[in-house]
């Protein structure tokens, strides 16, 4: 059994705005293990990203704020480090994507600057040995002709040479654990497999951890060994990739999959679509957030939340259904 | 939203029983200027000094240009100009007296008395063809070198002012919409000739031209209100061309068009309501700015002419008069610099409510 | 980017030379000149006079003579003052405009930047409001009263500093009242400017990014965030040029400093045709000046500015 890095438990990062407090995450655990790649699906306001954020403590606070629940890495809890240790985790131990790859690199600054300072940041490197494993990083994700592009401004390239520059960066100080936000919605879908091929391919050489945010489960189907689903917050089931797919048990998950659209069977008419949209997480009553769109849901969804069922090792899902079974 | 709820009082709730805000642009601009402190202020400050303005003719104030050449330079007081006469010939006399260790000898209460005696008894006729006991008047904010009522003037000032900024934002505003929107929905080579001239205009350095043209073409309102509105519409000419523009490839104009709506209905109805909340907002800024452009200039006595006073006028006055007189700069000032402050507040908070993603924070 | 520099500084010249002949002949079609406003002069005299101006010639030809002049760098005489031609009176008002107006904009653009930044870092914190009320002060008080005030209390009041007059009298202390008044206005406005760019600069993706590679908060304050936060400070430098030149001219009015500003109002009720369109260029010319430097700083700043 390979050894798990990562154990986040029962995190809670509340932000406290005009209108009330917005649970983003309320209650969120999981476990990473070396090597392995997590999807962690959901719409948007899920709170998924946020829970990646807490993991590097780059919620903005105020009005954000880690209210409970650890994150050990390798038996040290991230949320009682201080400034200065967590600053020598982020971009080294723990390597970041964002969603855009236009916005996420600082356009006024070559992308040689942005990278060389990265490096000697965390590695006892001069500056040449640093340009020459930035380079060597650019290569590796498929940049034509790196040194001379490496002297080159943001804007000089295309989405999807940025986005690679972004994991480039990311990985450029071999971290253990890299968090993926969203890398590919902002891209063309035939840049998309691309950038997921290229991120893979080498996460697998560097036996690097991923942790993959996404809304997309095609995404997540493709690559990642476990998945976890989340809904207004929580994380609703989890479970392995094939178990996720093939035997859905939450109303959600089945929803989601089923409003993938699939090429590789016969079209059945319509493609499905979950009704309603996702609760505000502001003064959430006492209930399943779900129920309003759920087909199953019963008197109890609507009074109280479900309690985690599990049903084996990493195999859990939230819902009433399953209240009787074993 | 789908899948919301109305209930008996017409509130919206969605399936969780949560309210479900309304949408209107303007309503949920009004609550969230009604939550800012500092424009609200300045909203209740800008109504009072509007009111004030508006009213002027009623209210139980005197001439602003009514002169009494004996009650120069009076302080202000509660009191009525005649004891204040006394109290200066007292004073004076006393002081003559004290630097001669003596009592006031016989000729000077004399002297005394006569004003007094003055003061009870002689008449005017005033410029409105009312005859009055003159020393009877009082002036809370003190008299000029003219001995004209300092309140008055203020007030009839801010008259002026506040008059010269509302036509002048709105001039400069219409000018610029219009030539705006055309500039932007048009296009093309109009809209590049425009922008050239607008360009030209703006490396220009607007205000000395402004100053030139009082100089030459005579100092009244009208040349005033000329010098300032052609300078002045420049930037939300830019502005509304720049909303026109991006607002022009929006899917709900294509979809008008798409409709058969012809240009002139698509910009008045369409293209000119979505840009109203940036036109209100710059409206509101310009007219402290202008009240400051016409007080610069009648600072520099290029301004509003005598006998009409501005709050330029007064201040350029009082600054004249300071040293000595010093209420004279002091209440024409405040009363200005509270006027700017509260517009400046409740146009910093009409941005903020109306265009809170707004990025030009000038 | 130097081929763009030379394009832009040639262009230059057209925009002065469409600001002279605007200047020109707004002041020619103007009813009345300078020696109208005089007694009754006799008309053969009257005619001596405009002989001696050239102004018995056809308009354009005036026109032409005056740019060729202006080119060469002769302003003309003062039809006021006539011993003196207008040449020595910039001479004489340019370098004093000139020191006010510099150390007021080098004033508010670094006082204001700075206190828009720390403003920005302290969010919601007295730092931030203290200096964001100083702020509101100063875009709200207009020179013209700013200055007064200032004199009432510093000099008649306090007697700690000149009520007027300039440097060869008072020495520095002459220039502290009258660069307060003339720097307050932009120092707010660069602060509030600045703050918000500060602010959303900090919020942006790309110093998220230098966060989570763990760089340190004042690394990134001085490598990623200065830069593109002061942006919006460049673009406004321009207006801000162009406030200073007006505001320095009521300045100069209140200070009693014998600058241009002095002269070109006192030129301007004296209709005094030479010295108005003299000084109106050397402002002009300053103000073009600028506005190009600007330009070119801003290009520098930003490498997505193209300069095709």
């Amino acid at each position: 059994m390979s050894e798990v890095i990562l154990k986040v438990n029962d995190l809670k990062t509340y932000f406290n705005t005009d209108d009330g407090i917005v649970k983003a995450v309320d209650g969120v655990s999981f476990e990473l293990e070396k090597g392995e790649m997590l999807g962690i699906v959901g719409e948007s306001g899920s709170g998924k990203s946020v829970t990646n954020l807490s993991l590097m403590k780059l919620i903005p606070s105020p009005p954000g704020k880690i209210m409970s629940g650890t994150a050990m890495l390798d038996g040290v809890d991230i949320f009682k480090m201080n400034d200065n240790e967590i600053r020598k985790l982020r971009g080294n131990r723990i390597g970041m994507i964002f969603q855009d790859p236009m916005t996420s690199l600082n356009p006024f600054l070559r992308i040689s600057t942005q990278m060389i300072e990265t490096i000697m940041l965390h590695q006892d490197k001069d500056k040449s040995a640093a340009r020459a494993r930035a380079v060597e990083m650019l290569e590796m994700v498929g940049i034509p002709n790196p040194s001379k592009r490496i002297n080159d401004y943001p804007h000089q390239f295309s989405g999807g040479m940025r986005q690679r520059v972004m994991i480039a960066m990311a990985l450029s100080c071999d971290p253990e654990i890299l968090i993926a936000d969203e890398p590919t919605s902002a891209l063309d879908v035939t840049i998309q497999a691309q950038i997921i091929e290229v991120m893979q391919e080498l996460c697998r050489k560097l036996n690097t951890a991923v942790i993959m945010i996404t809304h997309d489960l095609g995404v997540v189907a493709g690559i990642c060994d476990k998945v976890c689903v989340m809904y207004a917050g929580r994380i609703v089931e989890k479970g392995s990739n094939d178990e996720i797919f093939k035997d859905p048990k939450h109303p959600y998950t089945q929803g989601l999959i089923k409003s993938v659209p699939r090429l590789d069977r016969p079209s059945k008419g319509r493609l499905y679509s979950i009704e309603g949209q996702p609760p505000n997480v502001i003064d959430l009553p006492e209930c399943c957030p779900f129920h309003p769109r759920c087909e199953k849901a019963m008197d109890k969804c609507r009074n109280t939340y479900p309690p985690l069922k599990v049903f084996g090792k990493g195999r859990e899902v939230s819902c009433w259904l399953y209240e009787g079974e074993k | 939203m789908s899948n919301t709820i109305k209930t008996d009082n017409n509130k919206m709730y969605n399936e969780l029983n949560q309210p479900v805000k309304g949408v209107s642009l303007w309503l949920d601009a009004w609550r969230r200027l009604r939550k800012n402190k500092m424009a609200m202020g300045g909203l209740v400050v800008m109504i009072v000094y509007a009111a004030i303005a508006l009213s002027a003719g009623l209210l139980p104030i005197y001439s602003f240009n009514q002169q009494v050449l004996d009650h120069q330079y009076l302080p202000p007081s509660s009191r009525s100009a005649g004891e204040l006469l006394i109290e200066q010939k007292v004073e004076l006399l006393s002081a003559f007296a004290a630097k001669e260790e003596r009592e006031l000898n016989k000729v000077e209460l004399g002297q005394i008395e006569k004003l007094k005696e003055r003061v009870a008894t002689e008449k005017k006729v005033l410029l409105t063809g009312e005859e009055i006991l003159v020393h009877q008047r009082v002036y809370h904010l003190g008299t000029d070198e003219l001995g004209r009522d300092l309140l008055a003037r203020i007030i009839y000032g801010g008259q002026v002012s506040i008059m010269i900024g509302l036509v002048g934002a709105l001039a400069s505003m219409f000018i610029g919409v219009v030539l705006g929107a055309l500039s932007g929905y048009i296009g093309g080579r109009f809209d590049s000739i425009m922008m050239r001239f607008v360009d030209i205009m703006y490396s220009l350095p607007y205000m000395l031209l402004v100053i030139i043209m009082m100089a030459i073409f005579g100092k009244n309102i009208l040349n005033l209100f000329f010098a300032l509105a052609v300078v002045s519409w420049l930037t939300v000419c830019r502005v509304v061309r720049g909303q026109i523009m991006s607002l022009k490839n929006s899917e709900f104009v294509e979809a008008a068009r798409a409709s058969g709506a012809s240009t002139r209905r698509i910009v008045f109805k369409h293209l000119i309501p979505n840009t109203m909340s940036v036109i209100v907002v710059y409206t509101t800024l310009r007219v402290p700015a202008f009240i400051m452009l016409e007080a610069f200039l009648s600072f520099l006595g290029l301004g509003v002419q005598a006998p009409y006073a501005s709050w330029g006028v007064l201040i350029h006055d009082g600054v004249y008069a300071m040293t000595t007189y010093p209420w004279m700069l002091w209440y024409p000032a405040t009363v200005m610099t509270l006027f700017l402050f509260s517009m400046n507040f409740l146009g910093d908070g009409l941005r903020d409510a109306l265009d809170p993603q707004s990025k030009n924070k000038l | 980017m130097s081929k763009y520099i030379i394009r832009r500084a040639l262009g230059l010249i057209p925009t002065m030379l469409i600001i002279i002949t605007v200047c020109f002949f707004l002041i020619r079609v103007a009813p009345g000149g300078p020696f109208s406003s005089e007694k009754k002069i006799p008309p053969q005299i009257m005619k001596n006079i405009e002989k001696k101006y050239h102004m018995d010639e056809p308009l354009i030809q005036q026109y032409g003579r005056y740019v060729v002049n202006v080119l060469r760098g002769d302003f003309g005489p003062s039809y006021k003052y006539k011993d003196y031609d207008v040449n020595y009176y910039i001479a004489q008002g340019l370098p004093k405009s000139l020191l006010l107006g510099t150390i007021s904009i080098l004033l508010a653009v670094l006082l204001g930047t700075a206190a828009g930044m720390f403003s920005a870092l302290r969010q919601n914190t007295w730092v931030d409001y203290t200096w964001m009320s100083f702020a509101v002060v100063g875009i709200s008080v207009p020179v013209f009263v700013l200055g007064p005030v200032l004199m009432y209390i510093f000099s008649i009041r306090l007697g700690w500093l000149p009520v007027a007059g300039w440097i060869d009298e008072h020495g520095l202390k002459a220039l502290v009242l009258p660069v307060l008044a003339l720097f307050y206005q932009y120092f707010a406005t660069i602060a509030r400017l600045s703050r918000a760019s500060f602010l959303e600069t900090i919020r942006s993706d790309y110093v998220r990014t230098a966060k989570a590679k763990g760089l340190k908060t004042s690394y990134i304050m001085m490598k990623h965030v200065l830069k593109g936060a002061s942006l919006p400070v460049v673009s406004y430098l321009g207006p801000a040029f162009s406030g200073i030149i007006t505001g320095s001219i009521v300045v100069e009015q209140i200070f009693r400093v014998p600058g241009l500003g002095r002269h070109f109002v006192q030129s301007a009720f004296n209709r005094d045709y030479t010295m108005i369109m003299g000084t109106v260029i050397v402002y002009s010319l300053i103000l073009v000046i600028m506005n190009f430097l600007v330009d070119v700083l801003y290009g520098y700043l930003d490498p997505r500015i193209s300069y095709s």
